[in-house]
């Protein structure tokens, strides 16, 4: 050996002949396929530990953490086995549950560790190529990182073991507990012990029951707010529980007091649905399917048009024609609301660092909350029906207007902007002149997403009673008549590929135009 | 350094000590900097500002093309966006037609932009979903002109840059060099006092660009628009400008015709830039010329000058060149008729080479 200092010696310093052999094989690509490190093989996260590569630590310590778990739920099964001896049944069930975990906790082991080993040398040649770069990572090898495995082994083994090997609790024992301590009564360390660590989340916060609320009329016909406060020895209640009611009152405060704000943007929405449906709905089918079909050829070509008339002739035929024609007038009610909210908003978001910082996280919320809980306000302001649905689909559908017309605006070049202010341009013309024509791509491509979003909004709002071809689905779900579903559904799907080809090759032939 | 130049009537832009300096605490550094005289890595240091225009004062009469000349960087494309207040200055003054352009309204301001000042960009910055004609217009829609007037404007303009039977195209379908017609026209539709050129002409091919600027002389002398014209390449400084002004760091290092650029460097810098640039069509004989009693002085003899070539003192040295070849005798320089000076073929050569 010549007295070059030998990087992968120096990386891997313990053994450092043996790795420096695996890194050049890897390097060269002739390491076979079959080789395994077999001190990780029998160390496992202890050797990954004391060579710094935490990747590999979380990887094997899981692996036997799974594989411990097994063999402490195939101890409870067993023992439980045994406690329920006279009752030959639960023998049987806890017989086999046991089994399975024994098998799986074997199984887990070795193929685990044979996987263990077969990633070490590889992962660890990785963290070698980052410490080439970066001598900051750490390498070699030190007796001083077992602390860090003790500690985590400390911390999580046992209480996974416990938990593992214990039944847990229900929430009701542990409720009874909690009123038989505030009693003055003991109870078992272990029961207590059991209902904090391997239950439920324990009830931390109870609060005095809050008053019932009721709106009674008085004398003179108007409505009041009246306070009943709970009975005498009424238990208390959750936090999770106070805050419902809480939100509850409100709501039921708002919709007393203000009820002709919420008739009043139902009244507009019903009036507005109705408009739009006449045309849909009141038209004679030969009508507007003639209408429609010329329309797609009009805004996207042959091809689109012989796809849309295919369609709307599978709706008709199968008899979804009223059900879709519904569907379609809803998505666009709502659409339009979609954009003619959304378009000034989204100019909002994106010309002001104001409105930039109070959108996004209003955006982000509406957008990840799960689209059906949207249905529950909608239905305590404006009860069921056509209305509360458009109202819900409006508001699952309309971050991406607001979103795509920011970034279009945002996307203008700053020097074009600049050309537009230096020939005299103020705000109003440089936004009208300049910027959303510019910013035009991106905000149709917001009108199709607002469009195809409202369309699965609107399926989902059939379940507070919009209608359309989502009350068909619900139905066939309601009575398991999967065919007819899977029927409804198609037609759903086509409704969409519909909308989306005609808007999407429809913009793209505006957009090409120059 | 400051460099201060006396403004005249007929002066149409004047900048007057103008400093701009980039940065939140903008206002504070502007203090330091007139209390302790930082320099620009000092002012990054300290306040984390960048000092972009440092106490600069131009003026330009009118007709007159300024170049403006320095490398990435050196604050001449910030300079020039005070002149239309694109950018407003950290302190000191802007002067249009003896108005200051830190005192107009917004609404004024305007107005200013669309009627007075012309400007065209280096990346053209066309509307793409706008036809020719609709660009060149631009500005007079801005300025609420009517169609019908906007059309036939528009259309003188884009005879005058060559572009006949172009102006139902779309930006897009044209060449960079056509875009940049587009771009000068667009500047030039609503008949504004001012060009701004903020290096119109350096992202195209060099024989494009040559062809382009001959077109902007030609235009510029039949027009007479007073021009700020930016650029990165001293040929072409010195190609179009009557006078330029040598920018670094944010300050004007030296500001003269492009003769005495060229002649008289103020300093290495300067002299570093103009090393590779070609003398012939820029120093001319009277810079070059021995006065005529000095040489008979020093040559001692009488004059038969007859036989000499003949050239007046405004003519370049290559035109000297192309006299004195296959000649004996050095040349005459005459004014109205009268000898005033000699340039021998030495001191031709010496001129050629930039000795003095």
């Amino acid at each position: 050996m010549d007295n070059e200092p030998n990087p992968f010696i120096e990386f891997a310093e313990k053994n450092g002949a043996y790795y420096a052999d695996v890194f050049i094989r890897i390097q060269k690509s002739t390491l076979g396929f079959l080789h395994f490190n077999i001190s990780a093989l029998i160390g496992s996260f202890i050797w990954a530990a004391l060579r710094a590569n935490w990747t590999l630590f979380i990887i094997g310590f899981v692996i036997d953490l799974i594989a411990l778990v097994n063999v402490s739920l195939y101890a409870k099964y067993e023992q439980a086995a045994i406690a329920n001896a006279h009752k030959g049944f639960l023998v049987v069930r806890y017989e086999g549950w046991s089994q399975n975990h024994l098998i799986t906790a074997i199984i887990v082991f070795i193929m685990g560790r044979i996987l263990f080993a077969w990633l070490a040398d590889r992962l660890y040649a990785a963290q070698y190529n980052k410490w080439r770069v970066n001598r900051d990572i750490n390498s070699g090898f030190s007796l001083s990182r077992l602390t860090v495995v003790a500690l985590v082994f400390a911390l999580i083994v046992p209480l996974m073991i416990y938990r593992s090997s214990q039944f847990a609790p229900n929430e009701r024992s542990c409720i009874r507990q909690d009123r038989a301590i505030s009693a003055g009564e003991s109870v078992l360390f272990k029961n207590r012990f059991d209902c904090f660590m391997i239950g439920e989340f324990p009830t931390l916060i109870w609060i005095d029951r809050p008053d019932k609320v009721t709106y009674p009329r008085d004398e003179k016909g108007n409505r009041t707010v009246l306070h009943t406060p709970p009975s005498e020895n009424a238990p208390p209640v959750t936090l999770a529980t106070y805050v419902a009611d809480a939100v509850d009152n409100s709501i039921g405060y708002l919709t007393v007091f203000y009820g002709y704000f919420f008739d009043g943007i139902t009244l507009f929405l019903r009036t507005m649905l109705n408009a739009i449906s006449a045309v849909f709905v009141g038209t004679p089918w030969m009508i507007t399917m003639g209408v429609l079909v010329l329309g797609a050829h009009k805004a996207a070509g042959p091809r689109v048009a012989t796809f849309v008339g295919a369609s709307l002739g599978y709706l008709a035929i199968f008899g979804f024609w009223q059900a879709a024609m519904d569907t379609l007038s809803l998505v666009m009610a709502s659409s339009i609301i979609c954009v003619v909210m959304g378009l000034p908003l989204g100019i909002w978001v994106g010309k002001s660092r104001r409105g930039r910082t109070f959108m996004t996280p209003v955006l982000d919320v509406m957008q990840t909350i799960p689209s059906f809980v949207y249905l529950l306000p909608a239905i305590a302001f404006f009860s069921i029906g056509k209305p509360p649905g458009i109202l819900a689909t409006v508001i699952f559908a309309m971050p991406p207007m607001v979103r795509l017309t920011a970034l279009g605006l945002q996307q203008v070049p700053e020097s074009t902007k600049e050309a537009a202010l230096a020939f005299g341009a103020n705000p109003r013309q440089l936004l009208t002149k300049v910027e959303l024509p510019l910013a035009l791509p991106s905000i149709m491509a917001g009108i199709n997403q607002v469009v195809m979003m409202s369309l699965s909004m609107v399926v989902i709002a059939a379940l507070i009673g919009a209608g359309g071809m989502g009350f068909i689905v619900a139905e066939a779900l309601e009575n398991t008549e999967t065919g007819r579903g899977i029927l409804a559904g198609l037609g759903i799907a086509l409704l969409a590929m519909m909308i989306d080809k005609v808007v999407q090759k429809g913009s793209q032939r505006t957009n090409s135009k120059h | 350094m400051t460099v201060t130049m006396p403004t005249q009537e007929n002066d149409v832009v004047v900048v007057q000590n103008v400093w701009k300096i980039f940065g939140e605490r903008a206002n504070e550094a502007m203090e330091a900097v007139r209390r302790d005289n930082l320099s620009k890595a000092e002012v990054l240091d300290k306040y984390g500002c960048v000092v972009g225009v440092r106490d600069v004062s131009i003026s330009v009469a009118k007709g007159e093309i300024f170049c403006i000349m320095g490398l990435s960087g050196s604050g001449k494309s910030t300079l020039v966006r005070h002149i239309n207040r694109l950018i407003e200055p950290t302190n000191g003054d802007i002067l249009i037609n003896g108005i200051n352009v830190g005192d107009l309204d917004p609404e004024a301001l305007r107005e200013m932009r669309a009627d007075k000042i012309g400007m065209v960009f280096q990346n053209m910055s066309l509307l793409p979903h706008r036809t020719v004609r609709d660009n060149i217009a631009f500005a007079l829609e801005l300025r609420g002109v009517d169609a019908f007037t906007r059309a036939e404007l528009a259309d003188k303009v884009i005879g005058l840059v060559s572009l006949q039977g172009y102006g139902d195209r779309y930006p897009s379908e044209l060449s960079g060099g056509m875009q940049q017609r587009v771009g000068l026209a667009r500047a030039m539709a609503a008949n504004p006092d001012i060009l701004l050129m903020d290096e119109p002409f350096s992202a195209l091919d060099p024989l494009i660009r040559r062809g382009l600027q001959d077109e902007f002389l030609e235009l510029s002398h039949s027009m007479k628009k007073t021009t700020l014209f930016i650029t990165h390449d001293l040929d072409e400084a010195i190609r179009m400008g009557n006078r330029i002004a040598i920018m670094k760091d944010g300050e004007i290092v030296q500001i003269g015709t492009p003769e005495e650029i060229v002649t008289k460097p103020i300093d290495k810098y300067v002299s570093d830039f103009v090393a590779g640039i070609s003398k012939l069509k820029l120093v001319f004989a009277h810079t070059v010329m021995e006065p005529i009693d000095a040489y008979i002085a020093r040559s001692k003899t009488s004059l038969s000058t007859e036989k000499y070539p003949k050239a007046g003192p405004e003519d370049d040295l290559d035109a000297l060149v192309t006299l004195v070849v296959d000649q004996e005798h050095p040349i005459l320089i005459e004014s109205n008729g009268k000898p005033i000076g000699i340039v021998t073929k030495d001191a031709l050569l010496r001129a050629i080479k930039g000795e003095s």
